[in-house]
């Protein structure tokens, strides 16, 4: 069921008895995930359970309320503003709604990083911005013509390009995706688990993605993981989860899995309760 | 929920509330002044809020002025000292009305579109997106904005003085027979150095808390478009609130 948490020179990122709440809402309790450099590591679980929060964890946005969450070996809770500031450096973001800067150009959104992470502000010019926003515009498909529109000039799959196109300005060794298929049609769908894929072998990253397309964490995954009961007690190759016995993993996976009430078991399609 | 339990929610729901801007504007002390001071994104709020708000100004202390220079004319011609309008409007314009009514109109204008940005930019999760592309969000987002409203009110407040002073000479003139000359001389003259330090102390204040409560309650909205709405409401409120127990205070102290 559950891979031994052995930590191996390999691992990039581990959440080691990681505890979270938002007041009485308990989000993971004494929960443990590794997630290995350069793979591809989807997360799944129902909706409103806590997956972009172990993400935000990754890079600081929420604290653990107990536990170490831990990135290349260093406590990501205790670091400090510059110590935070040289994790989001290597660990990029994609929001699910992309978050883009709504007053600033694509150039400007895709320099942003680039000019605060800048020893000198100086030595960023605009040249130097706008050849570098254009490598990362035509590195996700899209045409240089859209460096100057702002955002809301552009369509929801543009707009979620545009905000990976930001993250991977600065090169980061690994590259977190909240939900990047939501809201879009099958052919934008497509696109983007093809370039989560691109740029695991172009950039050699490690991608984090958190999605409930199932086709698509099928598609780029390497491994995967499922949120259930404020832990991940189900991780897998996509081989094990899709042909998994537990009927939990399968019933999501396969779209049955009905949440109960707390303290009452699964229930599932064809069972009546306990 | 029974009133005491009631009451007591509310006590430490306000306690709450003043501890988070104090520890937010404690945050912006340490790094605010930190290099770079940001004096584009400062100029930029400047602009957007003081110069923006350069004509509701006008028309307000243009009002404000002949309003109170009407009241006070009407009451002081029964004692047939008329000619004193001057000295009398002086010090409640300069000291009190221009401050405090710009205060709780353009400020709290301000300080509504300070919580509707930065509230969009919350629900929009732009605020995470700052801090996730190495920035300090409230040395971006919120430094620029109380420096700015803490600049532009006091300079607001000049401008609406010079203003008030016309509204005021133009009601003297055409209403009460006063030379206009005369109403300014004996308003000037009826001021000292203590009273512009006093306008100019609480126009300062009053940007202060206009920043801080505009911001505060923009990074904390809730999820929804809703929770937007409701922070803007909310900001109107406590602004309005605070300017005024501030005007108390600050007028307990200069007189």
């Amino acid at each position: 069921m559950t891979e031994p948490t052995v930590v191996t020179p390999q691992t990039i990122i581990e959440f080691k008895k990681v505890t979270k709440a938002f007041g009485d809402n308990l989000i993971y309790e004494d929960m443990d995930l590794l997630v290995r450099k350069g793979e591809t590591f989807t997360i799944i679980g129902g909706s409103g359970l806590g997956k972009s929060v172990c993400m935000k964890m990754m890079i600081g946005l929420l604290r653990a309320d107990s536990g170490e969450v831990l990135f290349n070996g260093e406590d990501v809770g205790a670091l400090d503003d510059d110590g935070l500031r040289r994790v989001r450096r290597k660990v990029a973001y994609v929001f699910q709604g992309g978050a883009l800067f709504d007053s600033m150009s694509v150039v400007e959104n895709i320099g942003y990083g680039l000019r605060e992470h800048a020893a000198d502000r100086r030595t960023v010019t605009d040249e130097l911005v706008r050849e570098k926003a254009t490598t990362c515009i035509e590195m996700v498909g899209l045409e240089t013509t859209v460096l100057d529109q702002l955002p809301a000039s552009l369509s929801g799959g543009m707009r979620k390009r545009v905000a990976l196109a930001r993250s991977i300005a600065l090169e980061p060794e690994v590259i977190l995706y909240d939900e990047p298929t939501t809201g879009l049609d099958p052919k934008n769908i497509k696109r983007i688990g093809d370039m989560i894929r691109k740029l695991q072998k172009e950039l050699r990253v490690t991608s984090i993605v958190v999605t409930h397309d199932m086709p698509m964490a099928r598609k780029v995954s390497d491994r995967v993981a499922m949120l259930y009961e404020h832990k991940f007690p189900f991780v897998g190759t996509v081989q094990q989860m899709w042909h998994s016995k537990h009927a939990e993993v399968r019933d999501f996976i396969h779209g049955t899995l009905r949440r109960p009430p707390a303290g009452q078991p699964v229930a599932r399609e064809g069972h009546h309760g306990a | 929920m029974n009133p005491i339990e009631r009451f007591g929610r509310i006590v430490v729901g306000g306690l709450e509330w003043l501890g988070g801007i104090a520890s937010l504007f404690a945050r912006l002390l340490v790094v605010g002044p930190r290099s770079p001071l940001g004096v584009d994104d400062i100029a930029a709020q400047m602009v957007h809020q003081g110069v923006k708000s350069l004509p509701i100004t006008t028309f307000l202390s243009l009002f404000i002025g002949m309003i109170l220079a009407w009241q006070f004319g009407w009451a002081l011609k029964d004692f047939g000292a008329v000619q004193a309008l001057g000295y009398a409007s002086s010090l409640a314009l300069v000291c009190e009305l221009v401050p405090t009514l710009i205060a709780i109109t353009v400020g709290a204008k301000m300080a509504a579109g300070m919580t509707a940005e930065l509230g969009s930019m919350k629900v929009t999760e732009q605020i995470d997106a700052v801090a996730a592309l190495g920035a300090d969000p409230i040395k971006k987002l919120i430094w620029p904005r109380v420096v700015a409203a803490t600049l532009a009110q006091p300079l607001l407040v000049v401008w609406g003085n010079i203003i008030a002073i016309f509204g005021g000479m133009l009601i003297a003139e055409w209403v009460y027979g006063v030379p206009a000359g005369y109403f300014y001389e004996t308003y000037i003259d009826e001021l000292k150095p203590i009273d512009y330090f006093c306008s100019l102390t609480k126009a300062t204040t009053f940007g202060v808390i206009v920043g801080l409560i505009g911001c505060f309650h923009g990074f904390n909205t809730k999820f929804g478009t809703e929770a937007v709405g409701v922070a803007t409401t909310q900001t109107v409120v406590a602004t309005s609130i605070c300017i005024i127990i501030a005007d108390f205070y600050l007028t307990m102290v200069f007189f």
